[in-house]
Formats: structure tokens, C-alpha cells, sequence
């Protein structure tokens, strides 16, 4: 008994050793890592740049708050899953680091995304135990000759229950790939819907013809 | 300086046997009710090459029916009715953005905008869906008591006693895409109390609320269908 005793007291100690480290050093990392499945959706006979810039394809959101620091890095999993959406949406789709020179290209759509804001609710935050997350995306819309068409806003939401998930990055995680589904979603359901992109495509009279 | 007194007195092996005896004499029960509506006596077919989905609603703002437990379903009706069960993970990949959270039909009539759409019609009909059971529900923790304490006693153990209640609620309902009707609803409420008795080591004695749910609903989903 004498020799048990002595063993919870030695694993005791370095428990409440780790735990007192582990507070001192609180932060969060979380890496997105999620795969996006094509988008079942008919194809638009248009020509189309995307236009994925650094600030976007690195994009990572940093949250410091009593003392705990989140860090989630989605650049690389946003920029998978649009040149996935928008390469299943379109005839063609050609991707640039940069805006291209208009005119000079065979584009008839020009699309530049840039991520708003995100916003995270831990479930201590809520009355609601579950982990949530808040992805706000503006698009820009240019037609061939570098005309803004619109500017278009979608605001995704995710969330995750916590029971089911080992950790809070796993929980993170998936709530952002949540979010970021549900902003394809959106992109693939509503750009037809959307009235000035309505507009173009009645306009275009003729498509341009690839291949 | 009781606490360290009453492990001198009574060994905690014996401490822990008394309180798991109890235990198991008590609680740690789960109960269930089951609900069903059917449109029509006559069974459900499925023809060769056809098959049901199981979705569940991920649509309210407080909870959302949970991934494993819709897999638990589906595992449970593929394996034991042998009726082909397309995986939700699955079916969602496959017909993805049209049954996401946000745009999936709640209702039946509404599904036409979405199998009218060329695209998704030739996929229904490709993967041979015939049958799309949606579940709508979540399992809950209600009425906690009580606290565990481990590392505090002078043997370096547990000490305490905590309890909860789950309650498992949840609604399935079927519809026929072929012919675009409801063909039936079940409903099963099942609850469960769980307990953790900390003497030395923590002792859990948990109610398995949540798979006597998934039992349930799928005993009676099982019960629709020809076989």
C-alpha cells in the first residue's frame, strides 16, 4: 500500500508539474488541413482568372485573449478549395499571383478574393458547448476589360460539437473546414443568383469558345 | 484529516466493491420510447442497384444531429437488414453543395428544385438513391451532480462521486424520391443516468443512452423496409 501511495504521489507531482507549464505556455495551433470534393454543378462557358494573391494563399488569423493565443493558418486550405469550386464552376480557369493587364488575356471573368475577417467562439464563450467559427470573404468581379461587376460578400459559419473531437485544434480544425465548406456552398449556389452577375451572363451573347 | 482516517479504517478495495455493488443495484439505467408513423402497411421495395441514404439535419442553431450517430444508423441497416446503405460522408462528397447545412431541403416539395437540376438528377440515378432517410435530434446533458477530486487524498487517488442524465431524442423520416412522398416517420426518445465513483481509481458506470437510440430507430427503420 505504502509503495502505491508513493507512486500517486511522484506521477501527482509531475502532473501538476506539466499542467503549470502547459498554462504559462496556453496557445493554440491549428494548420487546416481538409479536403474539398468537386462541386457538382453545371459548368459556365466562360473563360475565368483567379487571382490568389500571397496575403491570401498564406492567410493566417491570430486571436490573443486572456491570455491564450489562437493561431490558425488557413491560407493553403482557402486557396485549395477555391481554385477547386471555381475550376469545377467554369470552362477554364487560369490562377494568378497578381491582377493581370487587361485586355490582354482571353478572360471574360477576372475573380479576387480576399478574406474579411474571421471570427471564433470557444465553447467557454457560449452557452452552446461547441466550437464555431465565422469566415467573412469579399469577391471582387471584373469582366475582360477590368470593369468592376460587383463587389460580393459571403459570410460563412462552422461549427463543431466538442465531444466528439480528441482536441481543441482537431475541434478548431474542422470547424474551420465547416466554414470554408459552407463558403463554397454559397459561391457555388449563389453566383448565378447574384443580380449584376445575372446581368452579365444575359449580356454575354457569346461565350467564348475554348479548345 | 477524516478522509485519511477512513482510508486507515477501511481498505479503499473494499470502499470501491461496496460502492460499485450499490451502484449497479441502483442506477446506470437507460430507458426508450419509440413513436411510428407509416403511410401505408405495405413494405418498402428496393430493386436491384437501389439504395437509401441516411442524413442527418444540421440546420438549428443550438445543436446539430451528430456524424456518428447517423453512421451508426447506416451501419446498422447495411450490416443486419442487408439493404444497400449509401454512407452520409459518402453522399454528401458526392452530390456536394446541394445537401450542405445551409441549402439542403427541409421539406419535400422543396427537393424538386434540386433534383430537377440536370446534374444532380443523372447522379440520383447513377448511384441508384431511392430512398433518403433524414434524422433530426442530438443527445443531451442534463441535471449534473456531484465532483471528483483526484490527487488530493493522502494515497494520491480519487475521491468523490459524480452523476449526469443523457437524453436522447430524435426523429427520423423517410422519403421516396422515385415518387416524391413521405413514406413514414419514427421517433425515439431514449434516457440513461451515468455515474463516476472516485474511490482510489475513478470507477465510471456510464449508460449507453445514445447507442440504445441508435438500436431503436433502427430496429423500426429496418422494420420499412422488405428485407
Amino acid at each position: 500500500m505504502k509503495s502505491i501511495s508513493i507512486f500517486f504521489k511522484k506521477n501527482i507531482v509531475l502532473c501538476l508539474i506539466a499542467t503549470c507549464l502547459s498554462i504559462q505556455g496556453c496557445s493554440t495551433n491549428v494548420i487546416v488541413a481538409g479536403e474539398y470534393p468537386p462541386a457538382l454543378v453545371q459548368i459556365l462557358p466562360y473563360n475565368a482568372g483567379l487571382v490568389l494573391n500571397n496575403v491570401f494563399t498564406d492567410y493566417s488569423f491570430t486571436r490573443e485573449k486572456d491570455d491564450k493565443k489562437i493561431t490558425i493558418t488557413l491560407g493553403e486550405s482557402q486557396t485549395e478549395l477555391l481554385s477547386q469550386i471555381f475550376g469545377d464552376m467554369f470552362l477554364k480557369v487560369s490562377r494568378f499571383q497578381a491582377i493581370p493587364q487587361a485586355g490582354k488575356n482571353d478572360l471574360d471573368l477576372l475573380i479576387v478574393p480576399h478574406i474579411e475577417k474571421l471570427q471564433l467562439s470557444m465553447p467557454d464563450e457560449t452557452s452552446i458547448n461547441i466550437f464555431e467559427v465565422w469566415i467573412k470573404y469579399k469577391l471582387e468581379i471584373f469582366d475582360h476589360s477590368g470593369i468592376l461587376i460587383t463587389e460580393w460578400f459571403v459570410s460563412s459559419y462552422g461549427r463543431t460539437q466538442t465531444r466528439f473531437l480528441k482536441s481543441q485544434e482537431a475541434a478548431l480544425n474542422q470547424a474551420t473546414i465547416s466554414a470554408l465548406r459552407d463558403a463554397g456552398t454559397q459561391i457555388i449556389t449563389g453566383f448565378n443568383e447574384i443580380p449584376k452577375i445575372r446581368d452579365w451572363i444575359n449580356q454575354k451573347t457569346e461565350p467564348s469558345d475554348v479548345n | 484529516m477524516l478522509i485519511s482516517l477512513l482510508f486507515r479504517i477501511i481498505p479503499p478495495v473494499l470502499l470501491a466493491g461496496v460502492a460499485i455493488a450499490l451502484l449497479f443495484l441502483s442506477g446506470c439505467s437507460t430507458s426508450s420510447i419509440v413513436d411510428e408513423q407509416k403511410s401505408s402497411s405495405v413494405k418498402l421495395e428496393l430493386a436491384p442497384g437501389q439504395s437509401i441514404v441516411i442524413l442527418g439535419r444540421r440546420h438549428g442553431s443550438s445543436y446539430e444531429t451528430e456524424p456518428d450517430f447517423i453512421n451508426c444508423i447506416s451501419n446498422n441497416i447495411a450490416n443486419t437488414a442487408r439493404l444497400s446503405v449509401i454512407q452520409e460522408q459518402v453522399f454528401l462528397d458526392a452530390f456536394y453543395p446541394w445537401f450542405e447545412p445551409r441549402v439542403a431541403p427541409l421539406k419535400l416539395p422543396p427537393i424538386n428544385k434540386v433534383l430537377n437540376k440536370p446534374i444532380v438528377a443523372k447522379k440520383i440515378k447513377k448511384l441508384g438513391v431511392r430512398y433518403m432517410v433524414w434524422v433530426d435530434g442530438s443527445t443531451e446533458i442534463a441535471d449534473e451532480k456531484g465532483s471528483i477530486t483526484c490527487g488530493m487524498t493522502p494515497s494520491g487517488g480519487c475521491l468523490g462521486f459524480k452523476s449526469w442524465d443523457k437524453l436522447s431524442s430524435y426523429e427520423a423520416t423517410i422519403w421516396d424520391l422515385k415518387h416524391l412522398t413521405e413514406k413514414g416517420k419514427v421517433k425515439v426518445d431514449s434516457k440513461g443516468s451515468s455515474y463516476v465513483i472516485g474511490v482510489v481509481a475513478p470507477i465510471p458506470l456510464i449508460a449507453q443512452v445514445k447507442d440504445v437510440a441508435c438500436k431503436g430507430i433502427s430496429d423500426r427503420l429496418k422494420g420499412f423496409f422488405d428485407q
